[in-house]
């Protein structure tokens, strides 16, 4: 295929998405000029490119549609539901034949005959659509035709006047006095003020001109090779670190490498994101499509247009999203008479939402439907044998919903056809998790219900927890991760709780079962923590199962690369791939999905899971990190808090006074309150050999940005009650009550943004001598 | 018999074959050297827990990770201590490591010489070799970079 034919197919599919964007605008807004007018230009430039290509058939089905648009546009037709209708089936067509171009280079060579056919059927019915056209007019019952074609040519008649129709006839009794009829329409429309006939790109250039000038077409493949030398460049700047981190020579040079990596590294996955709305703009389409087939009234409402998302990533969400919206239609928004009944607006309502926290990207499905009802699901669940009846009469709604993500269950319900709700949410389930995402389900009974998707950012580079085992490195990585036991020697014996062979830790008062990974690796190996040295529980949380990994040590975290492992390791089931570490290392990479399988983790520790993952979640609002610095105590809410850095003190850089920290390739402002930094750097600088003093670093987000706050020490994870001021019953705001102390909570919003380059920390002494 | 070797007797009788040979244990082994993409030396692979038996570890190679099949082990050799040569070959399944004790030269020698695997050789053992070239002092065994794949290994494996 020639440079010039791929980018006409670009070009075409990227208008023809355009145009279905805007066809199911039209429908809300059927007077707007200036959506009628953009699907005009989509249709216009296509047949005009054809022409210039020689793509005959394409170009005769282009016109029909410009001829149609044409009369539209001049308000001789009004954008009616069927005339809507049938637009859509000419964008279908049109995506059809472009395909074909697509597949052989050529519409007239190779399988020609389905494209004719695809053709003549466009053709053919056109006089009969006529006839029928006009009992079809009213209701839309028209879409729901067994054929494309029914749809697209009885469209213009009913709501045509007689001005139209005999073009339209002509056209379809003698299909080679088309092409000479419509060119007059397309003169007439070029009076109207289009932009010439002859000239395709001309209007396009024009409307995007500002964009098309800044901005280049990347082959995807050159992408992925793009981003995979920075995984490796990732790799080789974590060696030079750790390599030169002694040399004091060579700190500004790495320095500087770790920062440009860093920016590099940003900037390609920056290139490799797109805007949901190229998976959300399909949409509207298949929900107008579907709501017509189920006879149900939907309104769509989309959020978050704008947030971005790896293209691959992209790609993979797409099938979850569509099976999540398809429920949500199916079995939640309820027919129109049921919903009046139940007293809502019989119109439905359908939210799609996207939104960036942090490091993934949320994606909800909502809707305003029947819910789920939680009995169904038990009954359901319990006659598959999925749980016994004396287990879920003890589990709580919100477990009992989860249930519908068990594979069996899904199966039932669509062989059965009985279940409220659940068809193929494990696939939905499935396909997220695969790529490191997370589903959520919230449903209320006559409410609606909500399926939340998290998706990281990226898959390339994940940040992981290193942690040794049998002597090696192994990488954990930290989306599964939910917090680190520390058990020291001393309470090595008496840590762990067995029930005959199970090994269980008592973790704020539940039972967490173990997994020791260097029995899980070597089976060999006996169940029981090294007496003579730390011992560390990783506690993961993976699929909603949560147990306790006991590994032989830590090392630091890392942003590793992930490297595909071949079939023969990957059939192991322990390993989703593997990586270099910055000390040259190869790790592999856990999959904590798979260990949970494989130690046995099942259903029951799983919903207990899922309990204590709620309890905690609600807990965290109140719950705050006491910290103390220079000899204050402080209270940091637990919730803002990402992460507790031991970290050496050279790793403070200074932006005039300013200290800063380059975190993970992103510059924090430091807050040093207590004026910890000082007196650390001078014990530094008296030269006590390679002796390096340590500080701590808290470091929290605040709203959209992460700051990191210098303490003394942390001292533990508690509760706070709110404070009123006696008298006037009113709050008091940056106060806590923390272990029966009143402590002041350090004001993250009072850390100056580095651009200003001033500190201004009033705000957080203030509020940290309050509890004095 | 569908070693290269044999391949290549059968197309141009006279032609010389170019085969590198690797040393594992006290034997020499000859690798055509078609398959060989490139020669590390001197590796410590990193084990793999739980892995198959044959599978040697994994390295680091040009950005990617790189399973290594064992010779040693596949013979009943023991392990090897100390670092040892890797050939990354080329095989219908993608690339892989074969880890020999040692990497020699590149011999050149008459399809003439060749001789199929004996019938004496027990069935491990003619299931991976792939007979062997006559040199002057002694013989160079074939290996046949297909057979070594570890995903064939690993059907074998489940085979038996």
């Amino acid at each position: 295929m020639d440079e010039l034919t791929r980018e006409f197919l670009i070009e075409s599919q990227e208008g023809l998405d355009r145009m279905e964007r805007c066809l199911t605008d039209l429908e809300t807004r059927p007077q707007d000029a200036a959506l009628l007018g953009e699907i005009f230009r989509s249709v216009h430039t296509i047949k005009g490119t054809t022409g210039f290509l020689g793509f005959k058939r394409l170009e005769k089905l282009a016109h029909r549609g410009e001829n149609l648009l044409g009369l539209l546009r001049d308000g001789k037709v009004a954008a009616s539901r069927g005339v809507i209708t049938g637009l859509l089936h000419l964008l279908d067509g049109l995506r059809v034949i472009l395909k074909f171009i697509e597949a052989d280079g050529c519409e007239g060579t190779g399988d020609d005959v389905a494209l004719i056919e695809e053709l003549e059927v466009l053709h053919a019915p056109a006089g009969d659509a006529e006839r029928v056209s006009i009992p079809a007019s009213g209701p839309p019952v028209l879409q729901n035709g067994p054929s494309p074609s029914t749809g697209l040519k009885p469209a213009p008649a009913p709501a045509a006047p007689s001005s139209a129709s005999p073009v339209t006839a002509a056209e379809s009794s003698a299909p080679s006095a088309g092409p000479q009829i419509v060119p007059d329409l397309a003169a007439e429309q070029c009076a109207a003020g289009v932009p010439a006939a002859s000239d395709a790109g001309k209007p396009r250039t024009q409307a995007g001109a500002s964009t098309a000038e800044s901005t280049l077409r990347v082959d995807v493949t050159l992408l992925n090779r793009m981003m995979n030398l920075v995984g490796e460049l990732v790799l080789t700047r974590n060696q030079v670190l750790q390599a030169t981190a002694a040399d004091p020579k060579m700190t500004l040079l790495s320095r500087r490498l770790d920062m440009v990596t860093a920016d590099l590294r940003e900037s390609v996955m920056k290139a490799r994101m797109q805007p949901v709305s190229n998976i959300f703009s399909k949409m509207p389409r298949m929900v107008r499509d579907l709501s017509q087939s189920l006879g149900r009234r939907v309104h769509l409402e989309m959020e978050g247009q704008e947030t971005e998302l790896d293209k691959s990533l992209l790609e993979a969400i797409k099938d979850p999203l569509t099976h999540a919206l398809r429920n949500a239609l199916d079995h939640g928004i309820e027919p129109p008479e049921d919903r009046k009944a139940a007293g809502k607006n019989p119109e439905g309502l359908l939210k799609l939402r996207a939104v960036q926290e942090g490091s993934h990207v949320v994606i909800e499905v909502s809707d305003d439907g029947a819910g789920i009802a939680v009995e169904k699901v038990r009954d359901k669940a319990i006659e598959r044998g999925l749980i016994t009846p004396d287990r879920a009469a003890l589990l709580g709604e919100r477990e009992l919903l989860q249930l519908i993500f068990l594979p069996g269950f899904s199966t039932a319900a669509r062989v059965t056809n009985v279940s409220g709700r659940g068809v193929g949410m494990d696939v939905v389930r499935t396909n997220v998790e695969k790529i490191g995402g997370k589903v959520e389900l919230d449903s209320r009974a006559g409410k609606g219900t909500t399926v939340r998707m998290r998706i990281p950012l990226t898959l390339a580079i994940i940040p992981a927890l290193i942690v040794r085992s049998l002597n090696q490195s192994f990488a954990l990585p930290q989306g599964s991760l939910s917090e680190l036991v520390h058990i020291p020697p001393e309470r090595a014996g008496t840590a762990i709780e067995w029930i005959e062979s199970a090994p269980l830790y008592r973790l704020r008062g539940r039972l967490l079962p173990l997994v020791f990974l260097s029995r899980l690796l070597d089976p060999s190996r006996a169940c029981h923590l090294a007496p003579d040295r730390d011992n560390f529980i990783a506690v993961l949380d993976a699929d909603g199962r949560r147990f306790g990994l006991v590994v032989d040590g830590l090392a630091d975290p890392e942003e590793i690369v992930v490297k595909p492992l071949s079939a023969v390791l990957k059939d192991i089931g322990l390993y989703s791939g593997a990586t270099m570490l910055g000390s040259a290392d190869l790790a592999l990479i856990l999959d904590p999905g798979s260990i949970a399988l494989k130690a046995n983790i099942t259903m029951n520790s799983e919903e207990e899971g899922a309990a204590q993952v709620e309890e905690s979640d609600e807990a965290a609002k109140a719950e705050f990190l006491l910290v103390e610095v220079s000899g204050r105590r402080a209270a940091v809410p637990l919730a803002d808090v990402l992460r507790i850095e031991q970290l050496p003190l050279s790793r403070i850089e200074y932006i005039g006074y300013r200290p800063v920290l380059n975190f993970e390739g992103h510059l924090l402002p430091v807050e040093d309150s207590g004026g910890i930094l000082a007196p650390a750097a001078e014990v530094q600088s008296v030269p006590s050999g390679t002796d390096c003093a340590q500080i701590i670093v808290v470091v929290c987000r605040d709203g959209g940005r992460h700051v990191g706050i210098v303490v003394s020490h942390v001292l533990d994870v508690a509760a706070g009650t709110d404070l009123f001021e006696a008298g006037t019953g009113t709050q008091a705001g940056g106060v806590t009550m923390l272990k029966n102390r009143v402590t002041g909570v350090v004001d993250l919003g009072g850390v100056a943004p580095l651009v200003q380059g001033e500190p201004a920390h009033e705000a957080w002494a203030q509020s940290a001598e309050v509890m004095a | 018999m569908t070693a290269p070797a044999t391949a290549v007797r059968n197309e141009k009788s006279q032609a010389q074959v170019e085969l590198c040979s690797v040393r594992v244990g006290k034997t020499m082994f000859g690798v055509p050297i078609g398959h060989i993409l490139e020669i590390v030396g001197s590796a410590r692979p990193q084990p793999v827990p739980l892995a198959p038996d044959y599978v040697g570890g994994l390295v680091h190679y040009r950005g990617d990770v790189l399973t290594t099949v064992s010779l040693r082990q596949l013979l009943g050799l023991p392990p090897c201590e100390g670092a040892q040569d890797i050939l990354v070959l080329e095989s219908q399944g993608g690339c892989f490591g074969l880890l020999v004790d040692s990497v020699g030269e590149v011999l050149t020698v008459s399809p003439a010489d060749f001789e199929p695997n004996p019938s004496i050789l027990d069935r491990r053992h003619s299931a991976l070799l792939a007979g062997a070239y006559k040199l002057k002092d002694h013989l160079l065994v074939m290996l046949d970079p297909e057979r070594l794949d570890p995903m064939r290994l690993a059907q074998e494996m489940a085979e038996r």
